[in-house]
């Protein structure tokens, strides 16, 4: 791949994500971007970008945008931060509600692992106060691909083995012909995943009481994390509660967030700042 | 060390899945079908058995019910490791006591979460 052809790639990347990817890092682009170019017979990187030059096209400009986060993901990826969010999240949330109703915002969720697996948690909260609440999942990311996957819950054979239980599997899965596994029908409403890009605004979203935006930021550009941060914390309820990946940090990058004063590790919508953040 | 015990009729799986055990920082010995591994049970019960189904002799699925029930039978953790991937196979070893089941083809990375999912690492 030609130097140029890199730098045309960031470019797109960081336009369209906010993706800040490092020249130590063009390894990943030829990987990433490999069954794209395969798809649409180009023969290198190079004639793929030359392409998008020529001919410009917003759609397919997305695509490999998408496809350039690369995000990898598995069933129960961060389990004790979906154990904080059923044992103490949700609860204290419900303290508070008086509809019984609670949403969740399950943001750049990938090919929707993470958020089935909080489908799952939930549906295990028997005997929880939670068993009786009605709560909304929503799964967002950049890629229509991943959504299509997340929205379809079908997983290969490698996948459903990495993080879920043989008892989760066979409690929450249907076996296909071919060998895939895929989400038993009455688990499948339990998640609504659509395409959506953090960088966008998200008016319809409207607001929650947890946001989970796991291993998306620390890809990210300064600035577009600072954009990511502030979108978030308009979207947070007052007191609602923001988790971020377990080796990311928010702190410092906006005014919009504080730490959380209810629960340790999460963060929440600093009100004195709200109008900042919802601007 | 904990010890994990190998049961395949196959040499080459039994010696890819013991580098994998071993790297999870197991000791590691290897049977090549169920009688065999339910004599070296008898002998010294391991931590976890690694349990192919399709074995001359004695089955995987019958050497699993001999097991549980010996003497201290019940300990070992076993983790299925087999071809037979459909829900029905699936159903019947863990009725017959298996605790994580595997299903071929398996990597690593899978090896290290069935081991995780039953708190053997």
């Amino acid at each position: 791949m030609q130097e140029t052809t890199f730098n045309e790639l960031a470019d797109l990347a960081l336009r369209q994500s906010g993706q800040n990817i490092p020249a130590s890092k063009a390894y990943l682009m030829e990987a990433r971007l490999s069954t794209i170019a395969r798809r649409e017979n180009f023969a290198t990187l190079d004639d793929l970008v030359h392409c998008l030059k020529a001919r410009p096209n917003p759609r397919f400009e997305q695509e490999v945008a998408a496809a350039l986060t690369g995000k990898s993901t598995c069933f129960f990826g961060d389990r004790d931060l979906l154990d904080k969010l059923v044992e103490q999240a949700l609860p204290k949330r419900l303290e508070h509600s008086k509809t019984g109703r609670l949403r969740v915002w399950c943001a750049g969720v990938s090919t929707g692992q993470e958020a089935w697996s909080l489908a799952i948690l939930l549906r295990e909260a028997v005997g929880s106060p939670l068993a009786n609440a009605e709560i909304e999942i929503i799964g967002t990311d950049l890629s229509t691909q991943c959504i299509e996957t997340a929205k379809q819950g079908v997983y290969g054979h490698f996948d459903v083995q990495k993080g879920l239980s043989i008892h989760r599997l066979m409690t929450n899965f249907d076996r296909r012909d071919n060998g895939d596994w895929s989400i038993k029908p009455d688990l499948q409403s339990a998640v609504n995943f659509r395409r959506h890009n953090l960088l966008e605004p998200t008016r319809d979203l409207g607001q929650f009481d947890v946001i989970m935006c796991c291993n998306v930021l620390s890809g990210l550009a300064d600035g577009a994390r600072r954009q990511v941060i502030g979108t978030m914390s308009a979207h947070l309820l007052p007191e609602a509660f923001l988790f971020v990946g377990t080796n990311e940090s928010v702190q410092g990058l906006s005014d919009a967030i504080k730490p959380s004063r209810a629960l340790r590790g999460a963060f929440e919508r600093d009100v004195a700042n709200a109008s900042t953040a919802a601007a | 060390m904990k010890h994990c015990l190998i049961v395949d009729d196959s040499r080459v799986v039994r010696t890819v899945a013991g580098r994998i055990v071993k790297d999870l920082s197991f000791s590691v010995s290897e049977a090549a079908d169920g009688a065999q591994a339910l004599e070296m049970c008898r002998a010294e019960m391991p931590d976890a058995i690694l349990l192919d189904w399709n074995m001359p002799v004695m089955n995987g699925l019958d050497f699993l019910r001999a097991l549980r029930r010996e003497e201290k039978g019940k300990d070992p953790v076993v983790v299925f490791c087999t071809n037979e991937n459909d829900s029905e196979h699936i159903s019947e070893a863990i009725r017959a006591g298996a605790n994580e089941y595997i299903m071929k083809p398996f990597d690593a990375d899978i090896v290290e979460s069935k081991f995780a999912e039953v708190g053997l690492v």
